[in-house]
């Protein structure tokens, strides 16, 4: 089963990410963002880039949007997209992860996301696991 | 979907009241008629309208362009100033991710009938020599230190660089340069973000049309700026790439720590905010600077890159092409500018988020040449629709001289991909004499006409509420999409 799904907003993107646990979350969403934007049609180029990311932040909601905005912000400053993602801890406010990436030109970009945003952010905790909405600007 | 309980004012005005929320500061104010009202009431913007109203420091009214729709903090269409003496802030959400997204747009001396037997072959040589789509990146390379010189310089970079002449710079907003670029504010992700990308368009709604005017409103007007009906005009849409999308994540993750520091209360926090006249707030000013200078450098460039394509296709200089720059317009900004405020002159912060400055007649900003009918005022519309030029007014004195910036966008992505046929789009286009050229489908689809308000009934009430005088009227010829 896809653990996202894309919701209406007029001018923007949201999206609707789901997790077994934080950890879970948190990959699925940082996939998500590539998933929804861009599909592999080559390898022509450098397939295999490992990027080392710690992140601080005052509360879990900060710690997912500067985790999503750090992955587009490298994506685009390091020309990769990132297709595979191990996070070595997460607690409230702190994460360590490695990012895998692939060289961009061995991708069709269909939209370019410009950033996470904290408008109408939902991150919680139900029954079956962990939700969160995001509204990404495009 | 919003209840909100409008006050009508007039025709084209509606207030939004201060008591609808506790903590709104001013009122709220949206430009509209019935008809666009029914499509603004659809999302969540009017409640954008009146979280804007609780930004410490707000003048008069929460503004809303009748463009507006469902942003993220600000509404897009959103306009708001703020007093730095009473305590006003500046808001990184109030300027958007694209810093300084503008229009600029060229006349010409070719008219219709020159251009209809080369148009496919115009249409493709612009999409070949202007770098478009996402991850784009430019021919126009640029070093370090000359990255650092755009920051400070912007237009002016480009044109010392041969990319264009003085007149172009007299005809942009601010001269094409925001001066107190601080590039020391700005983070080395940025730097590096934007380092590739100098000269590119960008993708989603970004585009440059080749375009036809189809009908004259002023007469007078036209003839001072030498446009006629049928002759062809070009627009470029385009804004500061990923290094303003960098320096706008930068400070809105900086200005969350700022809200508690300065007991500043908002309903969102994509509104996180600081003092102008505090240090963050002065850190992110010297930063977006950068970012609006970085975005008036890759419109002359693009500009440039579009005369040469003409050049090319024409095989005479672009002089004698007539390709002259009229106007260009920043519609995602903030900056510092003088307003008349209860009989007082005060330097105000104003932001426009997807809205566009229209200074009146006279105006001291103004080049020699404009100051008879007014700042252009450059609306672009949908790929298959009209964009205008108008020209601003006195009246505007009431949105701190803005008006709106485009269309405005009433369906979401996701829905124009599900009911739009992009084979029976193009061939809709087509039989009307429009070439698409696009980097990606899914990005035609996306801004597929029906996705947007008719920019017809946007500027129809920009027009009568006063905020701006309709010019003329252009239709899309020739379109590149990123």
């Amino acid at each position: 089963m896809k653990n996202y799904e894309v919701f209406e907003h007029t001018a923007d993107i949201g999206l609707r990410i789901t997790g077994r646990d934080l950890k879970d979350l948190f990959v699925n969403a940082g996939l998500a963002i590539f998933q929804i934007s861009s599909q592999k049609q080559f390898t022509r180029s450098k397939d295999h880039t490992e990027i080392k990311i710690k992140l601080k932040a005052d509360n879990p909601e900060e710690l997912f949007i500067n985790w999503l905005n750090e992955l587009l912000s490298l994506s685009s400053a390091k020309g990769l997209i990132f297709h595979r993602i191990k996070i070595k801890v997460i607690e409230d406010n702190f994460l360590e992860a490695i990012a895998v990436g692939s060289d961009i030109a061995n991708y069709k970009v269909n939209t370019e996301i410009k950033a996470a945003t904290y408008h109408e952010l939902k991150l919680k905790q139900n029954e079956t696991g962990w939700l969160a909405e995001v509204i990404l600007d495009v | 979907m919003s209840d909100i309980n409008l006050e009508k004012i007039d025709d084209f005005r509606w207030r939004i009241p201060q008591s609808y929320k506790a903590g709104m500061r001013v009122p709220g104010i949206i430009y509209a008629d019935e008809k666009l009202l029914k499509d603004i009431r659809q999302d969540k913007a009017m409640e954008q309208v009146a979280n804007v109203a609780f930004l410490p420091g707000i003048v008069n009214a929460s503004l809303a362009m009748p463009d507006i729709h469902w942003g993220y903090g600000f509404p897009i269409g959103g306009v708001a100033a703020t007093d730095p003496e009473n305590g006003g802030v500046v808001s990184p959400g109030g300027v958007g991710f694209d810093i300084n997204c503008g229009v600029r747009l060229l006349k010409t001396n070719l008219d219709f009938e020159d251009i209809k037997g080369k148009l496919k072959e115009l249409t493709c040589a612009l999409f070949s020599d202007v770098p478009s789509g996402v991850g784009s990146k430019g021919d126009i390379r640029v070093s370090a230190r000359e990255e650092k010189e755009i920051l400070l310089k912007g237009s002016q970079w480009a044109v010392a660089q041969g990319y264009g002449t003085q007149d172009d710079l007299d005809c942009t907003e601010e001269n094409g340069v925001l001066l107190g670029a601080d590039p020391d504010a700005v983070s080395e992700r940025a730097y590096e973000r934007g380092k590739a990308q100098s000269g590119t368009l960008g993708s989603g709604n970004h585009f440059l049309e080749v375009q036809v005017i189809d009908q004259l409103y002023n007469r007078d007007a036209c003839d001072a700026l030498n446009l006629n009906l049928g002759q062809v005009t070009i627009m470029i849409h385009s804004g500061s790439r990923g290094f303003g999308y960098q320096v706008c994540e930068d400070y809105t993750r900086s200005m969350s720590q700022c809200l508690l520091k300065y007991n500043i209360n908002i309903p969102d926090r994509q509104l996180a905010s600081a003092p102008v006249n505090s240090e963050e707030g002065k850190a992110y000013l010297g930063a977006m600077k950068c970012a609006a200078n970085y975005a008036w450098a890759n419109r002359q460039c693009l500009m440039h890159l579009t005369r040469l394509s003409f050049e090319r296709v024409f095989n005479t200089s672009w002089q004698k092409l007539g390709m002259f720059l009229i106007y260009d317009v920043a519609h995602n900004i903030a900056k510092m500018e003088k307003h008349i405020v209860n009989g007082k002159e005060k330097n105000l912060c104003i932001h426009r988020k997807g809205a566009t400055r229209s200074l009146p007649p006279g105006h001291p900003a103004l080049p020699d040449k404009y100051k008879k009918f007014g700042q252009p005022v450059i609306i672009p519309g949908d790929m298959g629709r009209n964009s205008y030029l108008l020209v601003g007014c006195e009246r505007a004195s009431e949105t701190f001289f803005s008006a709106c910036h485009g269309a405005g966008r009433v369906k979401s992505r996701t829905a124009s991909a599900r009911s739009v046929d992009i084979h029976t789009l193009l061939k809709d286009l087509e039989s009307r004499g429009i070439i698409v050229k696009a980097s990606g489908r899914a990005t035609i689809v996306e801004e597929a006409p029906e996705a947007y308000k008719d920019v017809n009934d946007v500027v129809n009430v920009v027009h009568n509420a006063g905020l701006a005088k309709r010019v003329c009227r252009m239709r899309p010829l020739g379109v590149i999409k990123g």
